[in-house]
């Protein structure tokens, strides 16, 4: 994994620490811990939330539900559209 | 100053674009438009229910929904909506009316709710006798029968609905939030 790639990684968790209020450290946050559900455990409003935290922060424009569901997966799957469209 | 006809979408979008044009940012919402059209249930007509709804609480959600998300995205942001007593206190003649208040009172809790987490404050304020153009209709009988039902035994003064507003709005309010206050001297 590049230096890059980490260093976006840090920063998803740092956002998502953040701008979600967590309790947890964003070292806690492991690259495939599930965001939703079992794992992290956010709900819909930290899905908003999120939403617009990574167009504020990447210009990551998260169109539907349906590529919702499928960057936020995760911290690597947030990194992936990030690496893949977004202004990071 | 901007004109803004609350029932229109893109009416709301242009005044965002327009703050955020001017100051790089929106900070306080407060939805106060509205209006009534007194009718017996039995005999109100279509318009007379719909032309209330619109005004009241879909010019309310209009206004919310245009400023959820930049106030998310600042971490930051007040919203105090304008209900009224009518919302809580069954007032015959009002079926629209009261039914639009009580939205707004239903959707200022809810969104509190969803928006609480980044740092954007809901509130409804809930007026009830206050001396403005809305009671200028009133006959003097009228007048005094609603004063009779006043523990203060006055009206309000639209200076003090404005100063809870003020309140809900500045930084001391910060963890006040899905809260209706009711500002009515006293009647319920």
């Amino acid at each position: 994994m590049s230096s890059a790639q980490s260093e976006l990684k840090e920063k998803i968790k740092a956002i998502l620490v953040e701008e979600l209020m967590l309790s947890e450290e964003p070292a806690e946050i492991g690259d495939e811990m599930a965001l939703f559900g079992e794992g992290l455990g956010l709900d819909s409003v930290d899905a908003l939330q999120l939403v617009v935290a990574l167009e504020k922060h990447f210009g990551l424009k998260v169109e539907d539900a349906e590529k919702a569901k499928q960057i936020l997966q995760n911290v690597n799957s947030i990194a992936a559209a990030i690496g893949a469209g977004g202004s990071a | 100053m901007l004109d803004l006809d609350v029932t229109d979408r893109r009416a709301w979008e242009a005044a965002l674009a327009a703050v955020i044009d001017d100051s790089g940012r929106i900070d306080v919402l407060v939805n106060a438009a509205g209006h009534h059209e007194d009718a017996l249930l039995a005999n109100m007509s279509d318009t007379g229910w719909q032309e209330v709804l619109d005004s009241n609480l879909t010019g309310t959600f209009f206004g919310c929904r245009c400023v959820a998300k930049p106030m998310m995205a600042q971490r930051a942001g007040r919203i105090v909506n304008i209900a009224s007593l009518s919302a809580l206190s069954a007032p015959v003649g009002q079926t629209n009316y009261a039914a639009a208040k009580a939205g707004v009172v239903a959707l200022s809790r809810t969104l509190a709710r969803e928006v609480a987490r980044a740092g954007v404050t809901v509130n409804t304020v809930c007026p009830g006798y206050i001396d403005t153009d809305a009671l200028a209709g009133m006959d003097e009988d009228a007048r005094k029968a609603a004063m009779r039902t006043v523990p203060m035994r006055r009206f309000g003064r639209p200076d003090e609905v404005a100063a809870a507003v003020v309140f809900l709005a500045c930084p001391d309010a910060a963890y006040i939030t899905g809260s209706v206050l009711k500002i009515d001297g006293g009647i319920h």
